[in-house]
């Protein structure tokens, strides 16, 4: 039975062993031919090595335009507060009570009862040095992680990808949505994104169609392999490289085509894998009907399905709350602890609640004073929300000051770089160093 | 490192002219799909029926081509405009502020998705594709963005200026570059002052548009921006201006020389560097020829761009000719970019551009979002622009192009931002739009239609210029051999199926 393994097989065995690394698609159609030939239970075992289903999952939330992180976590009882927002200001009875000093918005009951288990930590004051104000430029901040002034090419989570995560399932990453954001460029592309699990395939009507689709992206079938020699078996240590593989093998140069033609495998694959578990999975919590609410329910269920994703990432628009802030934040705020809530819910119910760790960001607070539209303007700093079984849950760091003199240009200065953050997630969460991604090292916290 | 000597020789021998028995059908297929967008067999036959000088010279001498393209109507200067939303922001109440600045938008983005169908519009049918390919190169290169300008007058005014400077002189096309009004507000020189210089403009002139990294130092930037402090915007008249007052008049030392140097002190001085004309050439042979040279090639691409002045023209007609673009891995080697494969798809099977609104949502979809590139660095492209998502999309969106259906867009594929809104009601306008699809009857000949063996080779030809692998032939055989006689919509899948290949998504 061991020379025939099933077409199943063989696409995970070649993506994931052979075809999977940086160099993968200069590996020559002969030694791919061969190790087709290779034991299934090679196969199997190289296909858990770097994306296990029992690892950790980050779940990475946008809230994007830019919250106001002063009306989301309330220093209701600081007069600084209340003078400078005498229109917005929420008073004692408007917020969920946490220390006596600072409350959680009225809407965010969900996150009020996660914070109450023990399920969420609030980091206060998270910012940066030398804030920009704009929503694109402090977007990519955050996205790629760089200083202020530095232009980065890739992504932070690309960049854990590139340096964490070669020969995994191209479904290592998964975005919720249409584009994938900057945070996912990479080096090697990886990550996939989709909004509607159905739109994520090729679509036809089917039958001969179909199939020729599946034949002409196929890898090329040629002459019987050769006998393995030395080198031929993959290192099962680590996934099997092209140069423990190739060893004493003349190389090609990779192709453009060899390249796409490894996508077009993994395209199949997932997407035959993301349709299959979002019909087959059930959410066993209600959430809201908010597009957050819906991208969460589907998270929910790829995970519930044993999808071998590390990252997924969703986001909420319209915190750009220039004019009447009131009425646009609850309803965003209730929208994001209810739909957070309700994944919670869904993982313990899974049992996968372990496992998961939700991490929210904006590109920036706003300013400490309302302006005359009831609304506020582009500020800096602002609190994070990290939501997990294991995290050290309660208010981290100094809630920055809103004492006029203590503000830069109107902004409460920054006690806690998103860096450092981020060096927790990796280093405590992801288990991998992070200096290589974030570019130097930052002291993880003691978040998770 | 290789010995001096050798080095010499070695790129002594670079860039010879391709040799006449060389150049052929697939090579000038080669040529058009590089320096163009690709076109349908007619076209390559064209060319491919000139000796090698006259085929790069049909693309390259372009100014003797007439294009006639007219400007969008609303691309000019609109200062009775700009001054109505000054007074009423000046002026106006809370709810005015918002109805006008609302108005505002809308008319911007409006204006924004018809550039994009303008400039679409003349890369798909105007006469003069490598006069486009190098706007659009330019555009990646300067990297712009919308998202921050703001202003489509402004980004209109940038592509003229690329399209006018397309092959022009490098130190005129980065000086023009600099004092665009778009370029001004993007790398925030319209902020600068002699109290406040901005680096911004003065870093990335050197790091992204025309050094890289490692020539030159951190004082550099600092002195090259107060240099540069006096170029500044005129916001109400929409052009740029020189503002005296603005300009630091002390002494700098920017790239070796002291004195009170100004912006176009700057410009000259970079483009003045020797690495000048290796970074800007070793940039443009991986436009075309897909992968950066070797330093060898890139000692001998510069050496030929500086002794024609820092002229692109004379530079490109020695990369066009030269045997180095045609070698065997530099053909059909080049993954498509999303305009590339657009474009090339509509001009290959003879079919219209789809309505602006459909390109622009499959751009955007596919990665390459024109007038919003991702960051300052622009598209990365490469193997980078292929993902499962984009490759499935293009698979997709074949089928749009080629049935005339609407491709599977949402309302996510238009929103500004991600989970951001505005991409409803595009939908609504979507659901009126009506695709043009491929006329068989024009790409097929009756005997092609009717004999299976010759529908294959004939997709080949047009629609990748070279072989399938035998068994994606037999696959595609496979295909028409399941129908019992072959209808046209059974040649349209096939023709989606071909498009639907790793091989279709290169050049």
């Amino acid at each position: 039975m061991k020379n025939e393994i099933t077409l199943q097989t063989r696409r995970e065995f070649l993506r994931t062993t052979v075809l999977g690394s940086a160099l993968s698609w200069t590996v020559p159609a002969f030694l791919a031919n061969t190790l087709t030939a290779l034991q299934s239970e090679a196969a199997d075992s190289a296909t858990q090595i770097v994306t296990g289903k029992d690892a950790t999952i980050l779940v990475v939330l946008q809230m994007a335009g830019g919250n106001d992180g002063l009306n989301t976590v309330v220093p209701y009882a600081d007069d600084f507060y209340h003078n400078a927002r005498p229109k917005i200001g929420l008073s004692a009875q408007l917020v969920l009570n946490l220390n006596g000093a600072v409350g959680f918005h009225g809407a965010m009951k969900g996150f009020k009862e996660l914070y109450d288990a023990g399920n969420l930590a609030v980091v206060q004051g998270v910012g940066y040095p030398n804030p920009n104000r704009s929503h694109f430029r402090s977007t990519e901040i955050w996205q790629t992680a760089s200083d202020s002034d530095q232009i980065e090419k890739y992504g932070w989570l690309g960049r854990y990808f590139d340096s964490a995560c070669s020969g995994a399932d191209p479904t290592v990453g998964v975005t919720i949505g249409n584009q994938l954001p900057e945070a996912f460029f990479a080096r090697t592309p990886k990550g996939v994104c989709f909004n509607n699990p159905q739109n994520y395939r090729f679509m036809s009507n089917g039958g001969a169609t179909e199939e020729s689709y599946k034949k002409l992206n196929e890898l090329e079938m040629s002459s019987p392999t050769p006998d393995g020699g030395p080198g031929m078996t993959p290192d099962e240590n680590s996934g099997g490289t092209i140069s423990s593989l190739a060893a004493g093998m003349p190389m090609q140069g990779g192709s453009a085509v060899d390249f796409i033609t490894r996508t077009a495998l993994d395209a199949q694959m997932s997407s035959d894998q993301v349709r299959n578990i979002a019909a087959r999975v059930q959410n066993q919590a209600v959430y809201p009907g908010s597009q957050l609410g819906n991208s969460l329910k589907l998270v929910a269920k790829l995970i519930g399905g044993g999808l071998p994703t590390r990252i997924y990432y969703v986001s909420q628009g319209g915190y750009d709350t220039h004019t009447n802030q009131l009425g646009t934040q609850q309803r965003l705020l209730g929208d994001l602890a209810d739909s957070t809530k309700a994944f919670v819910d869904d993982m313990k119910a899974q049992g996968n609640m372990p496992r998961v760790l939700v991490m929210t960001f904006s590109e920036f607070g706003r300013r400490v004073s309302e302006n005359a539209n009831g609304g506020t303007d582009h500020g800096a700093a602002a609190p994070m929300f990290i939501v997990g079984n294991k995290v050290k849950a309660g208010l981290l760091g100094k809630y920055p000051s809103l004492a006029p003199q203590d503000l830069y240009q109107g902004d409460i200065k920054y006690n806690v770089d998103f860096r450092n953050v981020y060096a927790s997630v990796l280093e405590s969460w992801l288990k991998t160093k992070s200096a290589p991604i974030l570019g130097r090292q930052f002291e993880p916290l003691p978040i998770v | 490192m290789k010995p001096v000597g050798e080095f010499i020789r070695l790129v002594k021998c670079m860039l010879k002219p391709l040799s006449s028995d060389h150049w052929s059908y697939e090579m000038a297929a080669h040529l058009l799909n590089r320096a163009g967008f690709g076109g349908p067999p007619s076209d390559v036959e064209k060319l491919a029926n000139l000796n090698h000088d006259q085929a790069v010279a049909a693309l390259l001498d372009y100014e003797l081509i007439p294009d006639e393209t007219p400007d969008p109507d609303w691309a000019r200067p609109d200062p009775e405009r700009l001054q109505k939303l000054r007074d009423i922001n000046q002026h106006g109440t809370a709810e005015e502020k918002k109805a006008a600045q609302q108005a505002e938008n809308k008319l911007q983005n409006l204006w924004m998705v018809e550039l994009r169908g303008w400039w679409l519009q003349r890369m798909a049918r105007g006469p003069r594709p490598l006069q486009e390919k190098m706007v659009l190169f330019w555009h990646g290169h300067f990297a712009t963005s919308a998202e921050k300008v703001r202003e489509a007058y402004y980004m209109w005014r940038q592509n003229e200026l690329f399209r006018r400077l397309a092959t022009g002189n490098w130190e005129q096309l980065l000086g023009d570059a600099g004092k665009d009004p778009a370029m001004l507000i993007w790398l925030d020189q319209a902020q600068s002052n002699k109290q406040h210089p901005n680096e911004n403009f003065a870093r990335e002139v050197m790091e992204l548009f025309a050094l890289g990294e490692g020539h030159y130092t951190e004082h550099d930037i600092g002195e090259g921006a107060r240099a540069l402090t006096g170029w500044s915007l005129d916001r109400l008249n929409q052009k740029y201006v020189y503002r005296p007052q603005l300009h630091d008049h002390g002494e700098k030392t920017f790239l070796g020389r002291t004195g009170d140097l100004d912006g176009d002190d700057v410009i000259a001085r970079i483009v003045a560097q020797p690495q000048a004309a290796r970074f800007i050439t070793a940039k443009l042979w991986n436009f075309f020829a897909g992968q950066y040279p070797t330093d060898e090639l890139n000692t001998a691409l510069a050496g030929v761009f500086r002794a024609n002045g820092n002229n692109f023209k004379p530079f490109l007609r020695v990369l066009f000719r030269s045997e180095e673009f045609y070698a065997a891995d530099i053909v059909r080697n080049q993954v498509k970019s999303p305009v590339q494969w657009l474009i090339g798809s509509v001009r290959m099977l003879e079919c219209d551009l789809p309505p602006t609104l459909v390109s622009y949502g499959m751009l955007r979809q596919l990665g390459q979002d024109l007038f919003a590139p991702p960051n300052v660095k622009g598209w990365d492209g490469g193997i980078t622009w292929i993902t499962t998502n984009t490759l499935l999309a293009r698979y997709n969106d074949a089928e749009a192009l080629v049935q005339g259906t609407l491709p599977p867009l949402t309302a996510n594929d238009f929103a500004k931002k991600p989970g951001g809104a505005g991409g409803d009601k595009v939908m609504k306008a979507l659901q009126r739009v009506r695709m043009g699809g491929v006329n068989l009857e024009k790409i097929l000949t009756p005997e092609e239609r009717n004999s299976k063996d010759t529908l294959v080779a004939s997709l080949q030809h047009r629609l990748l210029q070279s072989a399938l692998r035998g068994d994606q032939e037999q696959a595609l055989h496979g295909f028409l051999d399941s129908k019992t006689r072959l209808n046209d919509a059974d040649i349209l899948t096939a023709i989606r199926l071909v498009m639907s290949t790793p091989e279709y998504q290169v050049t």
